[in-house]
Order: structure tokens, then C-alpha cells, then sequence
């Protein structure tokens, strides 16, 4: 084990010891991130381990599986939470050697260790015991290779035998004569998959029996990519292109946040508010898009409500381009602060968001009348796509898919970050556990971000004129040292977003990792839709508001 | 009761043109004439509709320009669009069940077109005027049943065949109270012969203030109305039961595979049953032709009424969600069936009283 | 039914006030914040070739050759590829190289889009304006206090 003891180990919390007493005869050593405790584990302990952390200490949150390869070892890493507060993490740190990788899987504990193993499978090469259905998850099965793995040689020809490529459709289409099911391709290309989804569904009549994402198609590596630049600028611009539905300030935080906290670097309180503030309108942003889309899955196409959400979006994306200079791919944060103050002339700045803040209520009244009010939608979707409390926690989701289902969870509340444990706001949460909760819960948190950016409006315009710091000092080239890991998690738009960083004494991180609220909550899908019709699983997608290049990264 | 007096069109046509001596001959070609224009007067009004006005009053609804591009308002869409249409490929999907799939296209488009044949649209255009007028014009338009299936089965995909099904299955469930509620309309005049329906539609009703209002069916009988407006909305596969088609479900159902010429004719062909549907509609309880004006400019109040009606499914469109299947048809057989039939007893009560 | 009559409503309050949030593009060209960053323009003029541009781009966009005696000869940047990140104008001490407001650019095929230094000169402003005042660059954190070591080369 690289374990060093170093002095940021995070002070001893009265639960640990109690963690440890639990854990006692599983534990063989420790190896301690900055955010939380962590123990290492036997591979064939991680089911025991788990359940015992979930069943009696409360972890009842898998937040993300990390997994890399050193020199001498595979490792994975479980990041644990509790839903009820995430504040309280444990990693459970599980290697395995280098020579044959197997681990015991954690699905069944956590269902949401499905697809994170899978990931984990695909991409660094370690295999899980006891996984339902160990596949290649973001590659195409004929994919020769890990690429994140030591070894990987990306010269190395694609080029696979002939039976490698057999068609994996045929069995089910030729299935037996007497069968009463049919196979339908949904997407990659469909109207209603929000992108590059492909759903694998088997029908009966009109009613969904099994339904299978696929996914992948816009995989790019992000983490790899962030792997290859440095700290200091080169990763930033980057995660506007994970969530790349405007939500991109929201995830330039997550990155900021883990990379701050790992380099320990203050941000001034100044452009914590100027930070606040644009992440809120972003949010507004990509929740106007789901909300627009989610009517366009419900409506059919040519829906008012979907251009009138686009033109409520572009008046925010027009306030993002003033302070920004970009309406989707910002690139405004810096460790250490933004960029730019706000634009000159403030006033007119300060007047522009006040028009749209001032205007949203009028606005929203408008989406309740067309929508939330209208009785059709309320037949098409009170009742359906329902995802219990339970279920949603044991798949991990987040964001407003978690509120929607009962879960009073918000990372900005919980476990504070930026300006917002200064500011006045509430946490909508709806306990209807189906699609209409799931809307009502994004249009009341278009209302939530108003009153936050109201706010902080208000503090930006009384803000002394000489304390208008925007960056911290930071240093040009950042060097963290050597083998300190981190995972922060942020409030994203569609849900917990986090980044797990390692570094390894270079200005790159040695492993980078990014937990994607999408690929969480996308993972629900068939738990709401088995069983239902066609129609309500489109809107149960629609009801997720997923963007694939998150789900694939 | 007074009867239209007007004779239908052909033989007002083999009059003009001194064709009624010439026998059988002469009236098969005054009836060809007369088809052929009302034909290409329905053609081109889809034709505007289709690629123009659609657009446009889309546009309107969700704050838009749209199609502003050739010509005034865009009005030179038109043309362009159907050179752009007819010259696109025509792609044949493999293992397409062929004579099905070529004919499934003009049964759609066709249906509607016979079923113009008995509207009296004022003005003295009328095709023919047959007894038994309404039950010829809604068994022509469900024709159109015939061809979405075949359009479906024969295309050999699974999205065409999910929107075939849904087609039939949504057509029988609004086929009956369609009818049901047209014979309360039957009740009132006695006669299934369409100039007559209109006819009796042109008595006064009451005098407010030296206004006088006809006796349209929409105003005798509005519970009748709105639900047949219901019915026909749904007969002719429009928002909120656009379910055949449902493009964010089974992509564009039952046309999902067709494109060029094929895919032009099954788009009018759905144009010109919401026309259709706006003809019955008109003829049933907007008292035909009928409006303010001498006798001579029907043609244009009934051309108002249909679009009108046009109008209403495009704003249905802009505001409705689409129901789910099982939904449709539960509300087709357990609620609009019983109210069809309810208005039915209501109607008969009523025109025994009053009779 | 008054929900579905209300939303009815809604749609058609906005077809009749005829309002369009929509503008006809070529001929109304839109209003491009001072801050937008579009194609690059390049001043060889200024530029004093220490290639901390081509260093900070995150994906190699910017592509520099010097002869031996360290004197500029290429610079080469691929608008195509560029993620219009602005790191580059960010690190630049003598603004050397900018981001124009300008957005509008095609070719027929993707090298057309490798732009060398001529072509970067040429580039138009949008509009007319030079956004560089507006920008109000704070590179005192790149030049002057920051802790690392300023390398010029």
C-alpha cells in the first residue's frame, strides 16, 4: 500500500473508531483520503463489508466506484455516503493483483455497483465475482483492451475475428416461434432519447416486459483527458463538456472544488457570490431545457412549451454570455476564483438579471397553466414511472429524480460549498415518487435558483468597490503532492456530481474521476418502466432528464 | 321543409357546357370535370395547409416567424417544397410487402377524396347527392383505417406496425360515438341526404334583436357538438390523439418508412381528412354553407368553416398532450360510447316532444 | 378540462400578440456580448513568440515553428479544432493574439480551417469592434504576483 501518513489526514472523528470496532476483523489497513476515512479491504470481503456498512453504520449511499491501476495492484474504491448526511463518508478501498484482477462485486448490496463495476470493468480491467452481468459498458463489446489500464496500447488494431462482430440482435429477434414478445430497437436515433441512447426494449403488445440501456455512443474518456492536462487550466474547460446542456458552470464547480480543497486554496468570499450566482443560472438553464423536453415527450413535437422554455433559457443564456463570453462552454472558473468581475457596465448587468428574476414568476405561471395544470398531463403522468424511495437510494440517484422520490437530499445544503449556507433558500422535495414529481420538483427549483441569484444580486451590488477580489493567488504551475486523493461531490444540475482526484507529485492528476449524476439515475430506468406502457417509459427518460454526454463522459 | 333546390354539379356543368344531350357519354364526362375541379380545389387547399400554413400558424403559437424565406410570407414555400418532395428518393424498405405498400398510400389519400363527393359545399358545388349521403361519407372516410394498416403491416417495421395497430384500434373505439352522434343530427331532419341535412340547418331559430339565428345543430344540440368535435379530432389522428403517429414514441407510426411521393400523398392524405373531418363537421352542425352574404359566396363560408376547423386541431397541437393508448380507448369505449348514446335518447327525447 | 381550456388559452395570448423571440438571421445579425469569444486574430507585430500559448492550449490547437535563432516563422491554429477556451489570449502579456466576436466562418473541408498567420491577421472584427477594452484583462495573475516561475523563453 502507498500508505503515507500524512498531516492531512482528516482529524479523528468519534465515528471512526466506532467504524473501525465494526469493521474490526475485515480491515487490513488504512489508507486515508482527505474527504474520509478509508479502509482497506480483502477482495472477497467486499459484500460483507458493505452490507455491515450499510445495515448498521447508515452508508446508505454507493456514491461512486473508482478504479485504477498502479504499478503492483489493481484497486477499486467505494466512495460511501449517507443520504442523510453527506458529510459522512468512508472509502473502502479494495486491492486486488495485478496479475488477476477479481474482486467480489458489491451489486448486491448497492444495484447501483452494477454500472459502476461494469465501468470499472471495461475501461481499468478488473473483474468482479458475482456481477450479474459483467459486460463492457461504454466500449463496444469487440473492444481489445482497457485503456485505462497500464498496459493499454492504443496502437494496438481494432481489427477483431468475424465471430466477434456477429450480430448480438439476431437470437432475440429469432426468438422462439411461439413467443409473444417483440424486440424494438429505441434510438441511438429516436426522437425522444434526448441524444445517443440506445434502448434495448422487449414489448408485449404495448407494454414494456425489460428495457435495457445502452450506452456509450458518446464516450470520449473525459477522465482520461483530464488525466492528460494540467491543474492549473488545462482541465477547466473541460467539464462544460460533460453535462453540455448549459449546465457547465455547475460542473466547472465540481472540478474547482475537488482541485481546490486537494491544493488548499482559499477562494475570496467575492467570487464565491459571483460562483453562486452563475451556477444558479445555469441551473435554471438546464432545468428549462428538461422541462421543455420532458413537455416535447408528452406533447409531440411542435409543442409551445418547449419553445417557450428555449426562449425563457436563451434571455438566461444571454446573462451567462455577458459574464462568461460563452452561452454553453463558459470556461469562467479558475482554481482560486473566476476570470473576469462582473461585465462593466455593472448596473446594466445587475438590471438585465433583475428583469428576468422579476419576470420568471409571470413566466412559471405560464409552464403551470400549460403543463402541471393541464389535465391530460396529470393522466399521463401522476402514477407512472414510479421509483420508490428505497429503490432510488439503492441505485444511487440524486438530484431532483432523488427529491422527486421522497429523498431530502441537496449537496449545496448538506454539505456547503460556495455561498449558500449564507443565503436564504429552501429544498424542494416531492414524495409522489412518479414523473409529475419529478417536474414539479424542477419548476419549484427554477423558483429556488431565483431567489438565490435575487440574493446574491443583492450582495454583488453592495459589495465595497476596493474587495472586489475575483482569484485567489495562486501559483502558475500547481504541483500537489504526491499520492493525496480526494472526492468532492457538488449539486450539479441533475444531481450529485462529483470528481475523485489522486495525485501523483505531477502538475496532472494521476487519476481522474468523474461520477456522473446521469449515469446514476439513468440506471433506474427499468425499474420504472418494466411492466409499463411505451408511452409512460419515454416519459419516465424524459422525467430523468439525462444528457449523454455525462452518462458516457 | 324546403329542399335545395340547386342541382348537383355535373349536371350543372353538362348544362353549360351543352353536354346533356350527348347521353350517358356526356354525363360521364360532366361528372369527370366536376370531380376534377373539387378534386384540385381540396388538393390545393392541403397544399397550402401542408407546407405553408401549418408552419406558419405553429409559428404563431410558439412565438416563431417560420417559413418567411421565398416570396411574400413565405407563400413561395409552397411550390418549393413540393419540387423539393417529389425529388427526393423514394426508399424502399427491405422485404416491404410491395403491392401493399405502394397502394396503402393512395387508399389514405383517396378515401378522403371520395368522401368530398357528397359534401354540398355551396355555391351549387356538389358532386352528387345520393339518399343516403352520411353513412356513404363516413364509410369512405374510414377507409382510411384500411390503408394505415396496410402502410403498417407492409412496411416491415416494428414502429409502422405498433402505429397500425394503435390506428385500428383508435378508429373503432371513435368510429361509433362519430356516427352515433351524427344520426342525433339524423333524428332532427329525418333524412340522410346531405343537402337536406343543410337545408333544414337554415330555419330560423330565434330573433334577437332583428338578428336572426339559424337553427345550426352546434346551437340547438352544443352537447352534440362538442362531443362530435371530440370524436372527429380523434378520427382524424390529431393532438391530443395523435397516437398512430406519436413521434416520440413509435417515431412516425404507421408512415415511419415512407419518403418522396409516397410520403407526400399519405401527408395530404392526412390534410384532407382534417378537411374532411371539417366538411362533416360543417355539414352536420355549422349549417353547410351557410353565412351572412347572398347564396352565391357559400363556397366561401363553407371554405372558412373547414379551416376553422383545421385551425382548431393545429391549436389542439400547440396546447394538448398526447394521451396514452390504453387511455384512448378506455375514454373511447367507457366515456365517449355512452355519451354518444346518451345524446342519442336526449335527441330523440326532444324531437318527440317537439314533434 | 379548465387545465387543458387554460393552457388552450396560453397558447393562443401568445399567437395573437404577435411577438417573435426568434430574429431572421442574415439580415438581423445578433447582438454578441463584448466578452463573446470567437475566431482568433493574431498580431505578429506584437507577438514576442515565448509560446506560452501554444503550452497552455489544452488540445494543441496552437502550433508554433521558430527558426534557430528563436526568431517566429509559423504560427498555425486550427479554428476547427479550438475549443474556444481563451487560454490562450488569457496568457498572452502583449495581446498578441484575441478572440474576435466574430462566429461566422465555414469551409469545404476541415484543413481549410488550419489557419496560418496571414490568415489569423485577416480575420474581421465583428461588427467593427475591437473587444480587447472591454475584455478588461487582469493578467496580474499570469504576469506579475503569481508564484510560479514567468518564463518567457
Amino acid at each position: 500500500m502507498s500508505l503515507q501518513e500524512e498531516s492531512e489526514t482528516p482529524e479523528i472523528e468519534s465515528g471512526e473508531t466506532e467504524l473501525e470496532a465494526l469493521l474490526d476483523d475485515l480491515i487490513v489497513d488504512r489508507d486515508d483520503h482527505m474527504n474520509a476515512p478509508a479502509f482497506v479491504i480483502r477482495p472477497d470481503t467486499v459484500q460483507e463489508t458493505l452490507g455491515r456498512l450499510k445495515e448498521e453504520a447508515g452508508y446508505d449511499h454507493l456514491s461512486l466506484v473508482t478504479a485504477e491501476e498502479y504499478p503492483d495492484r489493481f484497486e477499486s474504491i467505494y466512495h460511501l455516503k449517507k443520504f442523510d448526511d453527506p458529510t459522512d463518508e468512508v472509502s473502502i478501498v479494495v486491492p486486488t493483483d495485478s496479475e488477476n484482477p477479481v474482486s467480489e462485486s458489491a451489486e448486491p448490496v448497492f444495484r447501483t455497483a452494477d454500472w459502476h463495476e461494469r465501468e470499472a470493468y471495461d475501461l481499468v480491467g478488473i473483474e468482479y465475482d458475482d456481477h450479474p452481468d459483467l459486460r463492457r459498458i461504454l466500449l463496444p463489446e469487440t473492444w481489445q483492451g482497457h485503456p485505462m489500464g497500464l498496459d493499454y496500447d492504443q496502437d494496438r488494431p481494432q481489427m477483431v475475428p468475424l465471430r466477434e462482430n456477429a450480430n448480438p440482435l439476431q437470437e432475440d429477434q429469432r426468438a422462439e416461434s411461439d413467443s409473444d414478445t417483440m424486440f424494438v430497437n429505441i434510438g441511438p436515433h429516436h426522437p425522444a432519447t434526448h441524444g445517443v441512447l440506445h434502448l434495448e426494449t422487449t414489448l408485449d403488445g404495448e407494454q414494456v416486459v425489460d428495457v435495457e440501456p445502452d450506452i456509450g455512443y458518446l464516450h470520449r474518456n473525459e477522465e482520461q483527458m483530464a488525466q492528460n492536462g494540467t491543474y492549473r487550466h488545462q482541465i477547466m474547460p473541460y467539464p462544460d463538456r460533460w453535462d453540455y446542456i448549459s449546465a457547465g458552470l455547475l460542473n466547472e464547480w465540481a472540478y474547482a472544488r475537488a482541485a481546490e480543497d486537494l491544493a488548499d486554496i482559499e477562494v475570496p468570499e467575492y467570487a464565491q457570490i459571483i460562483r453562486t450566482m452563475g451556477a444558479e443560472l445555469c441551473r435554471i438553464a438546464a432545468h428549462m431545457l428538461a422541462v421543455g423536453t420532458f413537455a416535447l415527450d408528452i406533447y409531440g413535437d411542435f409543442t409551445a412549451i418547449f419553445m417557450y422554455a428555449i426562449r425563457d433559457r436563451e434571455e438566461v443564456q444571454n446573462i451567462l454570455e455577458d459574464l462568461t463570453g460563452q452561452r454553453l462552454m463558459f470556461n469562467y472558473f479558475r482554481l482560486g476564483g473566476v476570470v473576469w468581475d462582473l461585465p462593466e457596465p455593472r448596473e446594466e448587468f445587475f438590471e438585465s438579471i433583475r428583469e428576468f428574476v422579476d419576470g420568471l414568476p409571470d413566466r412559471l405561471e405560464e409552464y403551470h397553466d400549460l403543463i402541471t395544470g393541464n389535465e391530460i398531463l396529470q393522466m399521463r403522468t401522476v402514477g407512472t414511472g414510479i421509483l420508490p424511495e428505497e429503490v432510488a437510494k439503492n441505485y444511487g440517484a440524486t438530484g431532483p429524480v432523488a427529491r422527486g422520490s421522497g429523498i431530502d437530499y441537496d449537496i449545496r445544503r448538506d454539505d456547503p460549498y460556495g455561498y449558500y449556507d449564507e443565503l436564504d433558500w429552501e429544498v424542494p422535495v416531492e414524495d409522489g415518487c412518479d414523473n409529475f414529481s419529478r417536474l414539479l420538483v424542477r419548476l419549484r427549483e427554477v423558483e429556488e435558483s431565483a431567489k438565490i441569484i435575487e440574493q446574491c444580486v443583492d450582495l454583488l451590488e453592495d459589495w465595497p468597490e476596493d474587495e472586489r477580489n475575483i482569484q485567489a493567488n495562486v501559483p502558475r504551475t500547481l504541483r500537489p503532492e504526491d499520492d493525496k486523493e480526494i472526492y468532492r461531490t457538488v449539486e450539479g444540475a441533475k444531481g450529485e456530481l462529483g470528481v475523485y482526484i489522486r495525485s501523483d507529485g505531477t502538475e496532472k492528476p494521476g487519476r481522474f474521476k468523474i461520477r456522473s449524476p446521469c449515469f446514476s439515475n439513468l440506471q433506474t430506468l427499468p425499474e420504472m418502466s418494466n411492466g409499463e406502457y411505451i408511452p409512460d417509459m419515454i416519459a419516465a427518460l424524459g422525467s430523468l432528464d439525462i444528457v449523454l454526454g455525462e452518462v458516457d463522459r | 321543409m324546403i329542399l335545395q333546390t340547386e342541382s348537383p354539379l355535373p349536371d350543372l356543368l353538362a348544362d353549360l357546357l351543352g353536354l346533356s344531350g350527348s347521353g350517358v357519354a356526356g354525363e360521364f364526362v360532366a361528372a369527370l370535370l366536376a370531380a376534377f375541379i373539387v378534386g384540385n380545389v381540396m388538393l390545393a387547399m392541403t397544399g397550402v395547409a401542408g407546407p405553408w400554413a401549418k408552419r406558419k400558424i405553429t409559428a404563431k403559437f410558439t412565438d416563431r416567424i417560420a417559413a418567411d424565406r421565398i416570396g411574400p410570407a413565405g407563400i413561395g414555400t409552397i411550390p418549393a417544397d413540393a419540387l423539393r418532395l417529389l425529388s427526393k428518393e423514394l426508399i424502399v424498405p427491405e422485404g416491404a410487402d410491395r403491392p401493399a405498400w405502394d397502394i396503402a398510400p393512395l387508399i389514405v389519400a383517396g378515401s378522403a377524396m371520395l368522401g368530398f363527393a357528397v359534401i354540398p359545399m355551396g355555391s351549387g358545388i356538389q358532386l352528387a347527392d345520393p339518399e343516403v349521403g352520411l353513412a356513404y361519407v363516413f364509410a369512405v372516410a374510414s377507409i382510411a383505417s384500411l390503408g394505415m394498416v396496410m402502410a403498417g403491416y407492409a412496411s416491415n417495421n416494428k414502429y409502422s406496425m405498433l402505429g397500425a395497430l394503435r390506428a385500428v384500434a383508435q378508429n373503432l373505439a371513435y368510429e361509433i360515438p362519430l356516427v352515433v352522434t351524427g344520426v342525433s343530427v339524423v333524428l332532427f331532419t329525418g333524412s340522410l341526404r346531405m343537402s337536406e341535412i343543410v337545408a333544414a340547418q337554415q330555419e330560423t331559430l330565434i330573433s334577437v334583436g332583428g338578428l336572426a339565428i339559424p337553427s345550426w345543430f352546434a346551437i340547438v344540440n352544443p352537447f352534440a357538438f362538442v362531443l362530435f368535435l371530440a370524436a372527429n379530432v380523434a378520427e382524424v389522428g390529431r393532438n391530443p390523439f395523435d397516437i398512430p403517429e406519436a413521434p416520440t414514441e413509435i417515431v412516425a407510426g404507421f408512415q415511419t418508412e415512407y419518403s418522396s411521393v409516397y410520403f407526400v400523398l399519405l401527408y395530404l392524405g392526412e390534410f384532407l381528412h382534417i378537411f374532411l373531418g371539417g366538411a362533416i363537421t360543417a355539414v352536420l352542425f355549422l349549417g353547410g354553407a351557410a353565412g351572412p352574404g347572398p347564396e352565391s359566396i357559400g363556397f366561401l363560408w363553407f371554405v372558412v368553416k373547414i379551416w376553422a376547423f383545421f385551425l382548431l386541431t393545429q391549436w389542439l397541437r400547440s396546447a394538448a398532450p398526447r394521451l396514452r393508448i390504453d387511455q384512448l380507448i378506455e375514454i373511447g369505449w367507457k366515456g365517449m360510447l355512452e355519451l354518444s348514446f346518451l345524446n342519442l335518447v336526449l335527441t330523440a327525447v326532444i324531437v318527440g316532444m317537439v314533434a | 378540462m379548465i387545465g387543458i381550456l387554460k393552457g388552450m388559452a396560453t397558447t393562443m395570448k401568445h399567437a395573437l400578440d404577435g411577438n417573435t423571440f426568434t430574429v431572421k438571421y442574415p439580415e438581423v445579425a445578433p447582438e454578441v456580448s463584448p466578452r463573446f469569444r470567437g475566431v482568433h486574430k493574431f498580431s505578429q507585430e506584437r507577438c514576442i513568440w515565448c509560446r506560452q500559448c501554444e503550452d497552455v492550449c489544452p488540445n494543441d490547437t496552437i502550433q508554433i515553428v521558430m527558426d534557430e535563432q528563436r526568431n517566429g516563422e509559423e504560427y498555425n491554429l486550427h479554428v476547427g479544432q479550438c475549443i474556444y477556451c481563451r487560454l490562450c489570449e488569457e496568457v498572452c502579456p502583449v495581446d498578441a493574439i484575441i478572440l474576435t466576436q466574430n462566429f461566422e466562418f465555414t469551409a469545404d473541408t476541415k484543413d481549410e480551417f488550419a489557419y496560418n498567420k496571414e490568415q489569423l491577421k485577416n480575420v474581421p472584427w465583428y461588427k467593427g469592434s475591437d473587444p480587447l477594452e472591454a475584455r478588461n484583462p487582469d493578467r496580474s495573475a499570469w504576469v506579475g504576483e503569481g508564484a510560479g516561475e514567468v518564463d518567457y523563453q
